[in-house]
């Protein structure tokens, strides 16, 4: 018979069945939601406004005359209200409680999510929100774009060598204290009100933090690797092209993953120096509107394009690093394209040439009898 | 039992040819007087001191020696990834000075590359030199027989046991068709059987290839059934205790290790390592 074992869930050091993982994975995002469901939806957890819906008797007097239909006021202020209208014997209010404004129901924030999409720009010149988002992405991708080509190299030679990373470590170690925002300002001042400024801010943030960071990941390229390699008659250069480039590759692309997470955070700033623009404009603006379901639309869909596009990015690299991951289609389709490659080289060569060149004979068969 | 086995300096004759024939080949590697002191907190440290030999075309040599008597730091001058504080390695005559081709090296740890397939391993010198595609292939599919991993090429090392991990360090040494074999107690980390079974598919290997070995281990019973000569270490400064021919002819197979005279040449191996 066979002893199916319990699911422990709380085993210190012990994986869990894919299936459990799956359940956990949607709980954590089930739960946040029931929690606002539960806050949103169920009368009397908090709920601690009334929202107007018809004042009563306007004209009776009173401390808190001002309560008019369409407001949202404190529990207290209605009650009191309603006293005053009772000791007037005029007609009462009626309302019923209510979340602050700033705490919209899911499905409110849901409909936001569609309708952010299909409202026109209120005023004429501005954006549709897909704009704004497309443009934030943008800044973002040209931002890191420029940090990478620049930060990655230096940080693979300040790794390597203990000459670049004397001369430059210190300095960029320095800069990375001073936060990016500070040099808003200086962007504007001297890149004018475009993009460029806001691009800046995302390639200061990230750029010295990469340096660094990759700096650290080709450290801990193996010695012994170097070694070997050195043996099989590697010259310095190779060895950094062949050896330590290939081999830090999957952990630079785990920090590339994760230096993409700080340029949103500084999105945000970037974009609401010199002229505002993108998401974070969109977010400002609907603010002040005081529309609180598109600001959480808009948040959530930050989140989201984060979430999808790291999740790409961590299916990408399984497929480009097969050798950690043991995803190994695309080695088996490489090959087969190799060997297919191959025959057809040796089909259009004569045949004697490809056979007077090969090793030496004494050597075959060695191996399959001792295997 | 033990007063029963014969002489090891008086082998039989097959041996006693094999030995003299050893003796008329060139000379391909030559240390003379070399010595390292590494500086420690506590002050200077002598690791070697004065070791000097000669290792012949086509020769086996083995290097044994207790732990700490300075068996890695010899094998890692050699290479030319550490420099001798006195004295020099020649190799054909040429000082060895840094890392070549001419000398490959298989360590005990495995450091094939993780991102490259078995294939790739193998012909990881070849293309450093730039060979040409054709060349690569064609290498790497005769090593990969004598090493019998063809139905391995297109693995990761990852996916290979440890005794298959060395046989491939081997091949991508030997691809680079080195002077020299240098192997750092290569089967250390192999379990026994395993470790068995490769010093017969070493022996297989150096039979088919005319190279020298240079081996180093700890563990006796391989220093006799592999080596031409087995050269003793003492430690502390670490300098050759005395050199011993093998009496055994080749090639050698896994009776051999019941052979009197491998169990003799143990026995004064035993003698000069734990006296």
């Amino acid at each position: 018979m066979q002893r199916t074992r319990q699911v422990r869930w709380f085993a210190v050091g012990e994986p869990l069945s894919p299936r459990a993982r799956s359940v956990l994975t949607l709980a954590a995002f089930l739960l946040p939601l029931a929690v606002w469901c539960l806050i949103s939806y169920v009368p009397f957890v908090w709920h601690p406004l009334v929202q107007v819906v018809d004042a009563g008797d306007t004209r009776a007097p009173g401390q808190y005359s001002y309560l008019a239909e369409g407001q949202l006021v404190d529990r207290e202020v209605f009650a009191q209200r309603n006293l005053e209208l009772a000791a007037a014997g005029a007609e009462l209010a009626q309302g019923f409680r209510s979340n602050p404004i700033y705490l919209p129901a899911p499905h409110e924030v849901a409909t936001a999510f569609v309708t952010a999409f299909t409202t026109a720009p209120s005023r004429h010149g501005d954006v549709w929100l897909h704009e704004s988002l497309w443009h934030s992405c943008q800044i973002i991708f040209w931002g890191f774009v420029y940090a990478a080509l620049l930060g990655v190299p230096l940080g693979i030679a300040c790794g390597c060598s203990s000459f670049f990373s004397r001369l430059c470590e210190p300095f960029v170690d320095f800069i990375r204290y001073m936060p990016a925002p500070v040099f808003g300002a200086l962007a504007v001042a001297i890149f004018g009100l475009g993009d460029e400024p806001k691009v800046s801010i995302i390639f200061i943030g990230t750029f010295f933090q990469m340096v660094l960071i990759v700096a650290n990941t080709t450290r801990l390229v193996d010695m012994a690797l170097l070694e070997a390699a050195q043996t099989l008659g590697a010259r310095p250069h190779q060895l950094v092209t062949r050896v330590v480039v290939p081999s830090i590759l999957p952990n630079l692309y785990r920090d590339m993953r994760i230096l993409i997470g700080w340029a949103w955070t500084y999105l945000v700033v970037a974009e609401l120096i010199g002229e505002k623009s993108g998401i974070s404009a969109f977010i400002y603006q609907q603010q002040r509107y005081r529309h609180f379901d598109n600001v959480y639309a808009s948040i959530i869909m930050i989140g989201l394009i984060g979430l999808v596009a790291d999740q790409c990015l961590a299916q990408l690299g399984r497929v480009l690093f097969p050798w950690e991951s043991g995803a190994l289609w695309l080695t088996r389709l490489r090959s087969r394209m190799a060997a297919g490659a191959q025959r057809f080289r040796s089909g259009l060569r004569p045949r004697g040439l490809h056979l007077s060149a090969s090793p030496s004979k004494a050597t075959e068969g060695i191996g399959s009898k001792v295997a | 039992m033990l007063d029963a086995l014969p002489d090891y300096r008086d082998p039989p004759p097959d041996a006693r040819a094999h030995l003299e024939q050893l003796r008329q080949r060139d000379t391909v590697l030559r240390l003379e007087d070399v010595s390292r002191v590494f500086t420690c907190a506590e002050g200077p440290l002598t690791a070697l001191e004065g070791v000097r030999f000669e290792v012949r075309h086509r020769e086996f040599i083995c290097v044994i020696g207790a732990s700490g008597c300075g068996k890695s730091t010899l094998i890692r001058i050699l290479a030319g990834l550490d420099a001798p504080s006195s004295g020099q390695v020649l190799l054909d005559d040429q000082p060895v000075d840094l890392p070549g081709a001419d000398r490959g090296m298989v360590f005990q740890r495995y450091t094939l590359f993780p991102w490259l397939t078995v294939r790739d391993n193998v012909t990881f010198g070849l293309r450093l030199k730039g060979a040409s595609a054709a060349q690569v292939a064609r290498e790497a599919d005769h090593w990969l027989e004598v090493i019998g991993l063809g139905a391995f090429a297109d693995r990761y090392p990852a996916q290979l046991s440890g005794g298959m991990k060395q046989r491939v360090a081997i091949a991508r040494a030997l691809a680079n068709r080195p002077r020299i074999l240098l192997m750092d107690e290569p089967f250390g980390a192999l379990d026994a059987q395993t470790r068995s079974q490769m010093q017969t598919h070493l022996l297989d290997i150096w039979h088919a290839t005319d190279v020298t070995v240079f081996f180093i281990t700890h563990d006796l019973d391989e220093a006799v059934y592999l080596a031409d000569r087995v050269v003793v270490l003492a430690a502390r400064p670490g300098r050759v205790e005395e050199i011993i021919e093998v009496p055994l002819g080749r090639p050698r197979n896994p009776r051999s290790r019941l052979d009197p005279y491998f169990l003799a040449a143990r026995q004064r191996l035993e003698q000069l390592i734990h006296p």
